[in-house]
């Protein structure tokens, strides 16, 4: 049966991940608001905390309370009760997850009884490495390491839970073929980013009522940055866009002689972001299908190795710490694919406040999510600006380079090809920060009870659920990602096309343009307000 | 406001280019094919009369692409030609 989600602007609301990750987000967001009613119904969202074998006295990391609901902190209403409920609340989690997802699932009817084993396997699995990943060894650092009772610690912060969550799906999707496939129908890391990002609107909304908690004057610092972000980023990406694209087409037709229209799917995938980019200009130049699909196969796992190397590269080679939001917008130009470029971030994030913390010696605590934001921020752009490009491109290959006298291109592609999830991101971060300037009068005194009521709704969202999906998301990205397809025959000068215009012009273009615009933003210190 | 006078759904079969609604379906390897198919096939039907112009709105099928791949990017093309009779 043919599949036309397109055929009209809303007939994709309920059969397209995009919508689905607004719906997921924006949900689960207004269940967490219900606490302005009195009612917390997201306090046991699970997350996870450092743990350790043997607990030294009067320290912290008893294995037993390495998980809890969130409500046990932030709930106004329900505290005991989700105190209460310690490891129960994986469990808790896993049912509200799993109907929420295979709602969606039924809506795109995916095969449900597959996505439904998939996703408890994907699922658990996840869980047992964000466990692991909590040890103390790996997530604690010089800092904190002793009241663990250890002597050395890897400084990975919540890094290591990611770093293996994407070793246990590489695993799996590498050596262990046939379980990949089962569990492909499950394994949706556009998905699950999708969600997480939309999640990142609640935080960066959160951000300034976070820090309005510790002081007026840094509540409106995190306003002022978070809108520094959306402006530069806008800027940023329009001037990275005008300069990758070209080049990787040259590179493509004059260095490797590729066909036209290879080129230029090719040019989209690898230098704007990835396989939307790819299938979105497959389709404007009218290629056939199996370009997009080829490029597409290519970008996924060229995104991983990017994924892999560049957050350890930007934290201990250059930037560095001295300019962590010029690192994370560089990634969001590099990284391609939302999933990679999100959980880079991600990674770069929990690097990067580690090592502050760790070089200033616990004088310089950044909050969490802000050079995440940095990188997706970039990234929201390129993916909003897809459309237009595919657009323009569709016009000048229908009018100009392939002429097909009669051909009309019609401006509704604009609208198939924008990333809806943005509408989730946004509409989240805008609402929270009205309720900021509107009845929480921009962290007043006076509305700081009102605040902390919004605070226990948006906490859950913005930590444990934005977290799991983001572990959601390495795993999947780890048992969809295949290496030896950059072995195959087929694909031949795509790879070197890629590896030239990768690391010879993206990456370093990519870090200057970051440089130019975003080059002095100040990430607010928290020391003074947190243990 | 567009005047389709058809709608039909275009997919690639891996070698053509396919198109099709309950009433006919044409293939040809390339786009320019299909157009040339789609425009005898309305003139000699006298779907468009002679003078007269109407346009045919292709929607793409979206199964021809991947299912992994549909979650990074879930549109292809659509696209209308016009058919002068």
């Amino acid at each position: 049966m043919a599949d036309l989600t397109n055929r009209r602007w809303y007939t994709g609301m309920l059969t397209q991940e995009d919508w689905w990750a607004v719906w997921l987000g924006v949900g689960f967001f207004f269940l967490g608001l219900l606490n302005l009613a009195g009612i917390d119904i997201v306090g046991f969202l699970t997350y996870p905390t450092k743990w350790v074998f043997n607990v030294p006295e009067g320290g912290k990391g008893a294995i037993g309370h390495a998980f809890y609901a969130i409500g046990k902190k932030t709930s106004m209403v329900s505290k005991e009760f989700y105190k209460g409920m310690g490891w129960w609340s994986i469990i808790w989690t896993y049912v509200a997850f799993t109907i929420a997802t295979c709602t969606g699932a039924a809506f795109m009817r995916w095969n449900l009884k597959r996505f439904f084993i998939g996703w408890t396997i994907i699922y658990f699995m996840t869980i047992a490495t964000w466990f692991i990943g909590h040890h103390g060894f790996i997530a604690a650092n010089k800092i904190n390491m002793h009241k663990y009772g250890l002597n050395f610690a890897l400084s990975l912060g919540g890094g290591g839970s990611f770093i293996l969550a994407l070793i246990v799906g590489l695993i799996i999707g590498n050596f262990f073929k046939p379980f990949a496939i089962y569990l492909s129908e499950a394994a949706k890391p556009e998905w699950y980013i999708k969600t997480a990002i939309v999640t990142l609107g609640v935080k960066l909304g959160y951000l300034p009522i976070k820090l309005a908690g510790f002081s007026h004057k840094l509540g409106k610092e995190a306003a002022g940055l978070t809108f520094d972000l959306f402006i530069a980023g806008a800027a940023a990406t329009i001037v990275a866009y005008m300069i990758f694209w070209p080049i990787t087409y040259l590179i493509a037709r004059k260095m490797f002689n590729l066909p036209r229209k290879t080129a230029a799917v090719l040019g989209s995938g690898i230098s704007i972001c990835g396989v939307s980019a790819a299938v979105a200009t497959g389709g404007a130049v009218r290629a056939k299908p199996v370009v997009s699909i080829m490029v597409s196969a290519l970008v996924v796992v060229w995104a991983v190795i990017e994924l892999v190397v560049l957050p350890g590269f930007f934290t201990h080679v250059w930037p560095k710490t001295a300019d962590p939001i010029v690192a994370g917008a560089a990634m969001g130009m590099s990284v391609k694919t939302d999933g990679a470029d999100a959980a880079a971030g991600e990674l770069l994030d929990e690097f990067m406040r580690n090592k502050i913390a760790v070089e200033s010696n616990g004088t310089v605590i950044w909050p969490e999510g802000i050079i995440t934001a940095s990188a997706v921020m970039t990234k929201v752009w390129i993916d909003m600006f897809i459309g237009i490009w595919a657009f323009v491109l569709a016009m000048v290959w229908v009018y100009r380079i392939d002429r097909r006298p009669g051909e009309t291109v019609l401006a509704s592609e604009i609208w198939h090809r924008f990333p809806k999830f943005v509408l989730g991101y946004f509409f989240c971060w805008f609402f929270l920060l009205a309720i900021y300037f509107g009845p929480g009068q921009g962290g007043s005194a006076d509305a700081m009870p009102y605040l902390k009521t919004v605070k226990a709704g948006a906490v859950p969202i913005e930590g444990p659920m934005r977290k799991l999906f983001f572990m959601l998301t390495f795993m999947s990205l780890g048992i969809i990602t295949d290496f030896k397809k950059l072995k195959e025959a087929q694909f031949g000068k795509m790879v070197w096309v890629y590896f030239v215009a990768l690391f010879i012009f993206i990456i370093p273009i990519a870090m200057i343009v970051a440089y130019l615009f975003h080059h002095g933003m100040q990430i607010p210190n928290i020391a003074g307000y947190v243990q | 406001m567009m005047n389709i006078m058809m709608d039909m759904v275009i997919r690639h079969d891996g070698k053509n280019w396919v198109v099709e609604n309950d009433k006919l379906t044409l293939s040809a390897p390339t786009i320019d094919g299909i157009d040339e198919k789609v425009r005898t096939f309305m003139r000699q039907n006298e779907l468009v009369k002679k003078g007269d112009k109407s346009k045919v709105r292709m929607l793409f099928d979206n199964s021809t692409i991947p299912q992994w791949i549909r979650q990074y990017g879930q549109h292809y093309f659509n696209r209308v030609i016009e058919v002068e009779g």
